[in-house]
């Protein structure tokens, strides 16, 4: 069992750059990524976007340390980083189905990583609670701490998923669909708050997603993903203006 | 912090350790192996002690072969009668809205909360010599009490829920749609019980039997209170093994025990047939 | 006032189904444990009070419901083990553990009382192991608690299993992810979903063992004050033809087993009203 978790090893506010270097994941003879290799700079907004069985989700997996690499390398700050844990790496993660804990409260929610630490590094109370109430203004929910995940609507969950893996002080965030099961008008509104939440905390922030126009928008720099290959790297202007191959150019028209 | 390099052996974030997960396999096989494989043994054990004739002889005698026949009897009245209840509990159940329907079910399942040895005792209450209703049946000559209708009500009141229980969730989750379709398409009520509800409830239905038949055969509280333990007449075999042990007639005790485990051993083969072959149709708990 | 006691309905045999379904209960089931209560009422509380009191009654009732206390105490910590290492662990002889599990759902309770003695007697044996270390299992109270363990193991790792079944992976990695070990997240996560369902288990389980007769009187030994169960004392009044005594000692387990019941029900209300499902 894990007893010990790292310290901090970045600068408060000095986001981390994250590298994937041939990275390669096979399940049993199916190939779910060949090798890949992926620079994102520090304080980036990236999309990861591709249809189902790009290897999207399992490149955010590993990043995230749920998944071990057949092969590669991923480097943290050019640290080699993948032999870490999952605990070890302090990854804010968003899952798509936001995985909420449904016997505990909203504030217990956002409580548990902090909670869980072990007594040595563990905030006490007051804090704890301080730096709950505090996601909860920046989610914009301050009033529904004392309530239990059923009692709250699609968007609302995915607010507090995320409040949740800030309140780690993660050193990355990483968002698998996180609009896929909201419907068309909640995720616009959605969209924007995670612009304004990434610009606040200045984390790096990689986000799956097969919505192109999602990703256009919403993303500083955009990987196109097809059946476990990066196809194009680029800003969303100029992928729509200058598609590297034809799946890019199918995907993103339609 | 620990070595992290790429060489460290990547444990999934949902899984305990390979030694937690041995142990714990371990720690669950060792508990069965004493409370359940060990006794499963030692029945077929103490019965061949003394070789297979022995074992053999004495389910041969008159005692023991009139045993097997009562059992049988019973099996053979109760779970008829308590499938047809479970089938008549399900539909009024699930084919109809009307006030006290949880009620109704706590009721049905009342008595496996009640102790055997108390059904017994309620039968016996009911309709023993001493009571109203039993005293005017044996003046007519229909005694309960000490005779085949008291342990097959016995046995009946013990293995009540079975059928319902098994029935009940599956035909709630089928819904009503199909015998509403047969029933617009000019079926009449029976014909569209026999060929829409009864095909889609039949293995749910062979599952609860087949549970409510090994309890039937098998059962001992409620049966040793009212049968009267009368050798030869109203001596079942879970009886019948009570008092050959007292005897100390320890082969012929587990030689009749080990045709009950056969038994048991084949209701849940079965059933786990059953589970694993036909788990849509069973209610959802069964399945794997 | 306006909800009518029957919905109408299009469907086909209300008046036969109702009136079998009502006939039978009635025959089998209410009007037995009707006569029961009648029989309490005519003796009297008071009556039933001294028969209940008094001391052998009242050390069978007490042995009789710490014991299942006990073996269902044991079967809730087992069964839950049990059913984790059924859902999660893939080993070879899995499906026939788990197909194991049913058999004392399956096996008369004869059999399993005397394969039982004959294993863990002093001359059984597990017994002849035990007693040379001087610990007598068969004829004493842990004879007992070994009877109630094996009626009601199924009970707690057949109502948890599907519990765990459903439990999304995506949830424990939310609780990795945060930075929580293993342990944390079982303890903190795993085990305070299965919790409701353990519950229901348990109660199960002990309401089983608290009525258990034929597993138990073949191992208990059955002296009056030290392995004398409740059910057993049921079955000496009527062999001596107090029913009377008997029906009071019936009525106490009945009060105890609906009390049982109405727990289990509280639970379920508990848990789904908190959580959201059973």
């Amino acid at each position: 069992m894990q007893t010990s978790l790292p310290q901090p090893t970045a600068i408060e506010g000095a986001a981390m750059h994250i590298e994937i270097d041939e990275i390669s994941k096979q399940f049993g003879v199916t190939a779910a990524l060949h090798p890949v290799s992926l620079a994102i700079p520090s304080g980036a907004l990236v999309a990861l976007l591709g249809p189902s069985g790009s290897g999207k989700t399992t490149l955010l997996r590993i990043l995230g340390g749920l998944e071990f690499p057949t092969a590669g390398r991923v480097l943290f700050d050019g640290q080699d980083a993948t032999g870490l844990t999952v605990q070890e790496r302090r990854a804010g993660f968003v899952f798509q189905s936001y995985a909420l804990f449904r016997h505990m409260t909203v504030f217990e929610n956002i409580a548990y990583g902090l909670n869980a630490r072990p007594r040595a590094t563990r905030p006490p109370k007051a804090e704890i609670a301080r730096r709950v109430t505090k996601l909860l203004e920046l989610i914009q929910l301050p009033d529904i701490g004392s309530r239990y995940p059923s009692q709250l609507s699609g968007g609302q969950r995915q607010r507090v998923a995320l409040a949740r893996a800030l309140a780690i002080e993660p050193r990355m965030l990483l968002l698998d669909e996180p609009f896929g099961a909201l419907d068309a008008k909640v995720r616009k509104e959605l969209r924007q708050g995670l612009r304004d939440i990434h610009d606040e905390t200045g984390l790096t922030t990689v986000f799956v997603t097969h919505d192109q126009e999602e990703a256009m928008e919403l993303a500083d720099m955009v990987v196109v993903m097809s059946m476990g290959r990066i196809e194009q790297i680029g800003k969303p202007a100029d992928i729509r203006a200058r598609p590297a191959t034809d799946f890019v150019r199918t995907f993103i028209s339609a | 912090m620990s070595d992290a390099t790429a060489t460290t052996r990547f444990r999934s974030a949902t899984e305990e350790t390979p030694l937690t997960r041995w142990l714990l396999v371990g720690l669950g096989a060792a508990g069965m192996a004493l409370l359940v494989f060990a006794p499963l043994i030692a029945v077929f054990a103490e019965a061949l002690a003394d070789g297979w004739l022995a074992a053999v002889e004495s389910l041969g005698n008159r005692d023991a072969r009139s045993a097997i026949q009562l059992t049988l009897t019973i099996a053979a009245i109760s779970v008829p009668l308590n499938a047809a209840f479970g089938i008549a509990a399900a539909w009024f159940i699930t084919k109809f809205d009307f006030r006290g329907k949880a009620f109704l079910i706590t009721l049905i399942d009342l008595p496996f909360s009640v102790s055997p040895v108390v059904a017994g005792l309620c039968i016996v209450l009911m309709f023993g010599t001493n009571s109203l209703v039993g005293g005017w049946l044996v003046a007519n000559g229909y005694p309960i009490v000490f005779a085949l209708p008291g342990i097959v009500l016995a046995t009946m009141f013990v293995t009540f829920p079975f059928v319902a229980r098994e029935l009940i969730p599956v035909m709630i989750e089928q819904g009503r749609a199909e015998e509403e379709a047969a029933l617009t398409l000019g079926a009449s009520g029976w014909r569209t019980f026999w060929t829409v509800t009864l095909p889609n409830i039949r293995w749910a239905l062979l599952y609860g039997v087949l549970l409510c038949n090994a309890r039937a055969m098998g059962e001992f509280g409620a049966v040793a209170v009212v049968s009267g333990k009368i050798r030869g007449q109203t001596a079942t075999m879970p009886i019948t093994i009570e008092m050959l042990y007292n005897e100390y007639l320890s082969v012929a005790a587990f030689s009749m025990a080990a045709v009950l485990t056969v038994l048991a051993l084949v209701t849940l083969l079965l059933k786990t047939a059953l589970e694993l072959r036909h788990a849509d149709q069973l209610a959802a708990t069964h399945r794997h | 006032m306006g909800r009518p006691l029957i919905h109408r309905s299009p469907m086909p045999g209300l008046g036969l189904s109702m009136g079998i379904t009502l006939t039978m209960l009635s025959i089998v089931v209410l009007l037995p444990i009707g006569a029961l209560l009648l029989k309490g009422a005519t003796f009297g509380l008071g009556n039933m009070w001294d028969v209940v009191n008094s001391e052998r009654t009242w050390a069978a009732l007490f042995l009789s419901f710490r014991l299942s206390l006990f073996a269902a105490l044991f079967n809730l910590v087992f069964g839950v083990m049990l059913a984790w290492v059924l859902v999660r662990y893939r080993f070879p002889g899995r499906r026939l553990l788990d197909a194991a599990v049913d058999l004392p759902f399956a096996l008369p309770t004869a059999v399993a009382g005397i394969a039982l003695t004959a294993l863990y007697a002093p001359n059984g044996a597990f017994g002849q192991l035990a007693a040379e270390i001087g610990w007598r299992i068969a004829y004493t109270q842990y004879g007992i608690f070994l009877a109630l363990v094996f009626v009601g193991l199924p009970f707690v790792t057949r109502t948890v299993q599907p519990v765990i079944e459903e439990i999304e992976r995506e949830v424990e990695e939310a609780s990795a992810t945060l930075g929580a070990s293993r342990a944390y997240t079982i303890r903190r996560v795993i085990l305070p979903m299965l919790t409701p369902a353990a519950l229901t288990g348990f109660a199960l389980s002990l309401a089983r063992a608290v009525g258990e007769y034929g597993s138990v009187i073949f191992i208990a030994g059955n002296i009056p004050l030290v392995t004398e169960i409740a059910p057993l004392l049921i079955v000496i009044q009527l062999e001596e033809f107090d029913y009377d005594s008997a029906a009071a000692i019936g009525i106490a387990m009945l009060v105890i087993s609906f009390a049982m019941l109405l727990a289990i029900n509280l639970i379920q209300v508990w848990s789904r009203r908190r959580i959201g499902y059973v």
